[in-house]
Order: C-alpha cells, then sequence, then structure tokens
C-alpha cells in the first residue's frame, strides 16, 4: 500500500472570532497556504475532505459547501465531534493508501465564535432525558475526571498550574494562538474557579479558525519537505461516562480508547518505546488535567507515575515536550483542534515550526479526543517513511 | 481497480423504513438494523473492525449525534468514523478503508427519522444565511427549479404521468417501502403531490469485506457541483454525470450493461434526470425512461420513503437485493450489474455513483 506524506500545511491564525471573515474566506485562506506550502495548485488535488463539526456552533448547517473548491472533485464531510480534524486526515489518507487519489486537500474549520454560548451548544451532545438538565458541559466533564484524578493517583491543584503556564509560555511562541497570556503556576491557581477543581487559566478559550492539510502519495513527495504518517488509528469507546467510571483496568481517567488507538498507531509506526522515540507531542486536551490523563494512555509513564512526570518535564530535558504550540489551552476551534495537533507535529517534524521549533523533531504523535472523551485518535508522523 | 487494490464485497444487508414508531427509539432502530444486516453476513461482530457511519446531527435533533448513535451502529471499542454525509459517500469512503487494508470487515449505516425533525427548516438551514435562508428556499424549491430548468431546455414531459403512476406503483410493490403513515412535503411549481418524496423514518445497514461473497463493488465514482445555486446548470445533473462516467469506467462497462439504476432524487424529476446523467437515458428523455424502463428506479426511488442522509445506502441496499435475486416482489429479472447513487447539500451539490455485479 501507498505510504502517505503531509507536504503542505495552512492556518489561519485562532481568535475568539474572525467578524471580518466569511466561513468561505477561512477555508480558502488555509487551503490556500497549505497548497502553497506544498507547491500544488487546486487541480493537482484529486479528493477533499472537509471536517466540521456541530451545525450549531456555526448557526449554519453544512457550512463547509460554501468553501467547495475544486468543483468536481470528490468532497466529503467528517463530523466527529473533537476528532473531526484527525478523522478527516485519516479519510484523506485512506484514499491515497487505496489508490484512489495521488493528492488529497483537507480542512477542518470551526466558527463557534457565531454561537451566543458555546457551552449551551455542547451541553446537547448530552441525552436530552437524562443528562441534558443537569449542568452537565464540556467544563463540568472535565473536572469530573480531574477530582477523580486527584483521589486515584495523587494529583494536586499545582500539577495542573504547571501544565497549565508551561502551555501558555509555549502560546507566546506561537503567532497563530489565540491567547498569549503571560502566566505562572501561581496565576492559574489565582484565576476564578470554573468548576472545581478547574481554574479559568486551565480551561481552553473558544475559538475560531481553520487549518488544512496537504496529502499526497509517495510518488508526489519529490524534493518536498515531507512530514510521513508512520501511525494512524481510532477508536471509540461507551456513550455513557457512568459504563466507564467503574470498568475495571479502564475507568474514566484511563482513556481507553486513547491507549487503544495508541498502541495501534504505535505498532504500525514502530515505536515501542514512545518516552524515548518520540520527541514532541501534540496533545488534544482542552484542559490541563486532561494532559496528565493523556500521558499514562500513551505510554509516557505509568498512572500512579503522574504526577512525578509532570513534575520531572520541569528538569528532564529527556523527556518528550507537551504541545510546544501551547495546545488546545493557547487555541481551541473545536473542530480543527485535532487536524491542528497533526498540523503543529508535521511542522516540527519538517523543521518548519518557527519560534516555536524544538530541536532534533525526527518524530512526533499527535492526539485527538471528542464526544466526552468517547472518540479517540493518534497519529505518528515522522521525517522518514515506514520501511 | 488496480492490481494492489483488493475487491470489496458486500456481505449482509438490511433496511427498516417506518414512520413514527414511538415503541423503538433512534437507537434502537439502528441497532436492529445493524443486527439484521451482521447476521445477514453470516459473519460474527467479533470479526468486524470498523464502522462507518452516514448521519446529520441536525436530522437526529442533537450535537456530536454519533456519540449515542454510534454504539448502536456496533462502534464500541472499534474504529469508527462519522460522516455528516449521504449514505453512499460514507460508503465509498468505508470501500477506501477495506482497500487500503486499514479494515478487513466494516460495518456501514445512515438513518434519518423525518417522523422527529422538521424536514423543511432543517434543508432551509443548509442555504446562505444572508443571500438564499431569508427567501425561505429550502430543497424542494430547488427541485421545482430544476424541473423548469430541464423542461426548458427541451425535457420530454409527454410521459410525466406514466411516469409518476409506474413509479407509485413500485413503491406500493417494494415489500421494503414504507407503507403506513410518512408525510408528503408542499410542491412547488411544476411540481405536484405524486412527485414528491415521501418523507419517512429510515435505517440502513451493511458489512462489507474483501472476502468474496455475491456482489462486489465494480466501481466508485464520486464528483462536486459549485455551492450557489445559480452558478449550477440545474437542468442537469453535472456532478452525477461525472461520478457516474467515474464509476463506470472503473468497473469498465457502458451504462447500456446495466441491469438496474437505483438514482437517489427527491423528486420524480430529479429520479429522471438523474437516469439521463447516468447515461441509460438520453437527454431530455429522463421521464421516458422512467415511465418505461424495469431499470430505472424498480424500488420506487423516493416514493418508497426518503430521509436524508441514509438515501444512498437505502439505493445501494436495493440494488444488493437486485444482485442476489432477493428482491422479491419488485425482482428485475437476472440482474447482474447495477448502479445506485447518493446525493447530498446543498440541493445535490455532491454526488456519489457506485457500481456493483453479481459475482
Amino acid at each position: 500500500m501507498s505510504q502517505v506524506a503531509i507536504v503542505g500545511v495552512g492556518q489561519t491564525p485562532y481568535r475568539r472570532s474572525h467578524p471580518e471573515k466569511s466561513s468561505r474566506e477561512l477555508i480558502w485562506w488555509a487551503a490556500k497556504e497549505a497548497l502553497n506550502d506544498a507547491g500544488l495548485g487546486i487541480d493537482a488535488i484529486d479528493v477533499i475532505i472537509a471536517g466540521v463539526a456541530p451545525d450549531a456552533l456555526a448557526g449554519e448547517v453544512s457550512v463547509e459547501r460554501s468553501g467547495m473548491m475544486g468543483i468536481g472533485k470528490p468532497f466529503i464531510r467528517v463530523n466527529t465531534g473533537g476528532v473531526t480534524g484527525s478523522s478527516a486526515v485519516f479519510a484523506g489518507a485512506s484514499y491515497i493508501k487505496a489508490g484512489r487519489a495521488k493528492a488529497v486537500l483537507v480542512f477542518a474549520l470551526e466558527r463557534m465564535g457565531q454561537a451566543s454560548s458555546s457551552q449551551q451548544v455542547f451541553n446537547t451532545i448530552f441525552d436530552p432525558v437524562y443528562e441534558k438538565d443537569f449542568p452537565l458541559t464540556t467544563i463540568t466533564m472535565a473536572a469530573l475526571r480531574a477530582s477523580m484524578l486527584m483521589r486515584l493517583y495523587g494529583y494536586a491543584p499545582r500539577h495542573w498550574a504547571e501544565i497549565a503556564a508551561r502551555n501558555a509560555q509555549a502560546a507566546r511562541k506561537n503567532p497563530l494562538a489565540h491567547l498569549h497570556n503571560d502566566i505562572t503556576p501561581e496565576d492559574v491557581l489565582k484565576s476564578p474557579l470554573l468548576a472545581w477543581p478547574i481554574h479559568r487559566y486551565e480551561a481552553c478559550p473558544m475559538s475560531e479558525g481553520a487549518c488544512a492539510l496537504v496529502l499526497v502519495d509517495k510518488s508526489l513527495v519529490g524534493n518536498r519537505k515531507p512530514a510521513w504518517i508512520q501511525g494512524a488509528a481510532s477508536t471509540s469507546d461507551s456513550y455513557a461516562m457512568g459504563d466507564r467510571i467503574r470498568r475495571k483496568g479502564a475507568t474514566l481517567v484511563d482513556l481507553l480508547s486513547l491507549s487503544m488507538s495508541a498502541k495501534r498507531a504505535y505498532a504500525e509506526a514502530g515505536v515501542t518505546k514512545p518516552v524515548k522515540e518520540i520527541r514532541v507531542a501534540e496533545l488534544y486536551s482542552a484542559f490541563s488535567s486532561a494532559e496528565a490523563m493523556a500521558y499514562p494512555a500513551l505510554g509516557f509513564c505509568e498512572s500512579a507515575d503522574g504526577p512525578r512526570f509532570v513534575e520531572a518535564q520541569a528538569t528532564d530535558k529527556s523527556l518528550p515536550v507537551f504541545n510546544p504550540s501551547g495546545g488546545p489551552q493557547g487555541a481551541n476551534p473545536v473542530s480543527a483542534t485535532a487536524m491542528v495537533r497533526i498540523a503543529e507535529a508535521a511542522l516540527q517534524v519538517r523543521q518548519m515550526a518557527g519560534a516555536r521549533q524544538v530541536d532534533g523533531v525526527e518524530r512526533a504523535v499527535a492526539t485527538g479526543q471528542g464526544g466526552a472523551t468517547q472518540f479517540s485518535t493518534v497519529c505518528v508522523v515522522g521525517n522518514k517513511p515506514n520501511t | 481497480m488496480t492490481d494492489k487494490r483488493p475487491a470489496v464485497y458486500i456481505e449482509g444487508i438490511a433496511v427498516d423504513i417506518g414512520w413514527a414508531d414511538a415503541t423503538r427509539s433512534l437507537t434502537e432502530m439502528i441497532f436492529s438494523t445493524t443486527r439484521r444486516a451482521i447476521d445477514e453476513g453470516k459473519k460474527s461482530l467479533d470479526t468486524i473492525d470498523s464502522v462507518v457511519l452516514a448521519a446529520h446531527d441536525m436530522v437526529d435533533g442533537r450535537s456530536l449525534s454519533s456519540m449515542v448513535t454510534g454504539p448502536a451502529a456496533g462502534s464500541y471499542l472499534r474504529d469508527e468514523t462519522r460522516y455528516s454525509d449521504d449514505g453512499a459517500a460514507a460508503f465509498a469512503a468505508a470501500v477506501t478503508r477495506i482497500e487500503a487494508k486499514e479494515s478487513t470487515r466494516s460495518i456501514v449505516a445512515a438513518w434519518g427519522r423525518a417522523s422527529e425533525h422538521d424536514v423543511e427548516a432543517v434543508a432551509r438551514a443548509t442555504f446562505d444565511p444572508f443571500f438564499a435562508s431569508p427567501f425561505g428556499i429550502d430543497e424542494l424549491q430547488v427541485a421545482a427549479m430544476r424541473a423548469q430548468a430541464w423542461m426548458r431546455m427541451g425535457g420530454d414531459v409527454a410521459a410525466r404521468a406514466e411516469a409518476g403512476q409506474r413509479r407509485i406503483a413500485a413503491a406500493r410493490a417494494n415489500p421494503r417501502a414504507l407503507k403506513v403513515g410518512g408525510r408528503h412535503p408542499v410542491a412547488s411549481y411544476p411540481l405536484n403531490e405524486a412527485d414528491m418524496p415521501r418523507w419517512a423514518d429510515i435505517a440502513v445497514s451493511l458489512t462489507i469485506s474483501a472476502e468474496p461473497s455475491a456482489v462486489r463493488v465494480a466501481g466508485i465514482g464520486q464528483s462536486s457541483e459549485p455551492y450557489w445555486i445559480g452558478d449550477r446548470k440545474l437542468g442537469r445533473l453535472a456532478g452525477l454525470e461525472q461520478a457516474a462516467q467515474r464509476a463506470l469506467s472503473e468497473a469498465g462497462f457502458g451504462p447500456e450493461q446495466l441491469d438496474v439504476v437505483e438514482i437517489d432524487g427527491l423528486t420524480l424529476f430529479d429520479e429522471a434526470i438523474g437516469m439521463e446523467a447516468v447515461g441509460i437515458a438520453q437527454r431530455g428523455g429522463g421521464m421516458r425512461s422512467m415511465a418505461t424502463d424495469p431499470r430505472s428506479n424498480p424500488s420506487g426511488g423516493a416514493a418508497a420513503g426518503y430521509c436524508a442522509p441514509a438515501m444512498g445506502l437505502a439505493r445501494i441496499v436495493e440494488a444488493v437485493m437486485q444482485l442476489q435475486g432477493q428482491a422479491g416482489t419488485i425482482q428485475v429479472p437476472r440482474a447482474r450489474r447495477a448502479l445506485a447513487t447518493g446525493s447530498c447539500v446543498v440541493a445535490a451539490q455532491t454526488h456519489t455513483a457506485i457500481v456493483l455485479e453479481a459475482t
């Protein structure tokens, strides 16, 4: 089967809203940048995969259709919530691996700045009879998990604050990030509580923007600078969070779907010791506690060692660098966030990440998480194709 | 097909068309249909490693609806993805995953419950919020404009009444069609009630793999048209034409060799124009084809029950049944090759054509 490389990355800046831009303009902005980066025109593209999650956030149904380009080409929309961006990348890669396309343009768009209240929209992802009337939102859902992590593994608010401050400082080097706050762990702990134990500065912002990638078959790489997709996997878990709270060996905070995806993606990529073999991890963690929750699922540490792993990051430079872009706490354009993670991982591998470039990146991992962590994706990219 | 690409076969199929069944939730409807498809495929659930869905949040009535509907279609601890696109597009994407050797056996499912949402309101919301939506336009009105454009371009309407009668008779004869309930939307000129779809509650599931079975996927074609209605040649379905040509080219045979054509069209006119687009009717002769050609939508098409985004997959299932000789009272004798299509918003902007062949 063909191997797939990312040779074009395009991103708009991520902002609270882009009132001066239509959805079409945001899509075309990102797409044009990705095509320019790849050195390809739209005519060279065989398939277009669009990613947009809840229509209610944009207030316009199937808003991606307005950004239609390359008339006459196959054009399909993915909608898998938080993993929409990575699902779109995986769908595009499938067309190439199947031999149905040599070049695929994938894009993801978020217009949540148009929603009067994104949390009210997110509340509608939950069961309309049994859950919706509780104050269940993406924030309270994350708080539930954070408190479970504290009880089970000994995390303290300081750990979440350290992660949040590190991501905030990283975002300051990323001109595309939505937030550029100069904050310390103390600032995080002093920020208002959203839902105990989560403080405002531990949470992601609500961001708008678009991201696009050009994927090509090995035969089209030529002298372009590629980030090879070495491994990719997606897994879905149960809908009801209650089913996962006491599930033996795979509780709500064990992120079974993420660990299953990681195992498959690592196996495909030939990764056996992730903490040694992966230099950069771009994680879809909308809250700093969610980032900590992902470490053991991705094989970076044991669950019980999580707090010490967070502490070690400040001193042990051999550990992977987490979210050098600032991650979702720097910008969270939900439909696009999982694609942004892959885009940032690809930029790192291609040595094109500018001020946020980490030295010596040969391999990076990008994750996607969506639907109350029901959906998880893992994508490993590297500077060499699989042998 | 290249040598490297494995052939993909259809194993189990199931379709459920009803109306406002208060005894079953949407998830129960999806579960029972998927269960039937798995059972009919005679392969255990354990052998299925991926799930590909076509469903739309606005149709299902909740954001990220696949959270609750996905597990009913077998997604628990499997590789699942969901397209907010037509079922035939999701089918095409699922086939590529088998061809790419990313999956060995997959469930493909699509659904929509017209009895539980305002179909016209959702359709209106797909149009541009500034320049189109304020007119109150929905997809049926675009279908009416398409019918007028087609007539202006010389479309032969002499057989319209006969085509309408045959379509409704086919739907009545189809054992899988909606028998009780449903809703006929209001027709805009020049459409009349006989041309219209019948809104229904529909769930469709099938399983596919690279293991040989009675029906194989012989060709896939996909295409798209401009966003703005004014930029399209409304009297033709240029995107469908291109998609069908691609699918037939891959299959290696022409439209004249097809025994069954199942077109996903919103109205009788859309189905007739679709017959022209895929090449079994001459330009302007689609209505005559609908009236007299036994290959044209033997299922009764949209008259048998309609709810996006399930329709492309429903058309595929009807075509598979014909090729399996299992279509019952609407069986086309000696059917060996079939083409099924699916289209999606906005007003048939994207198209998928699937060519199927009995092995």
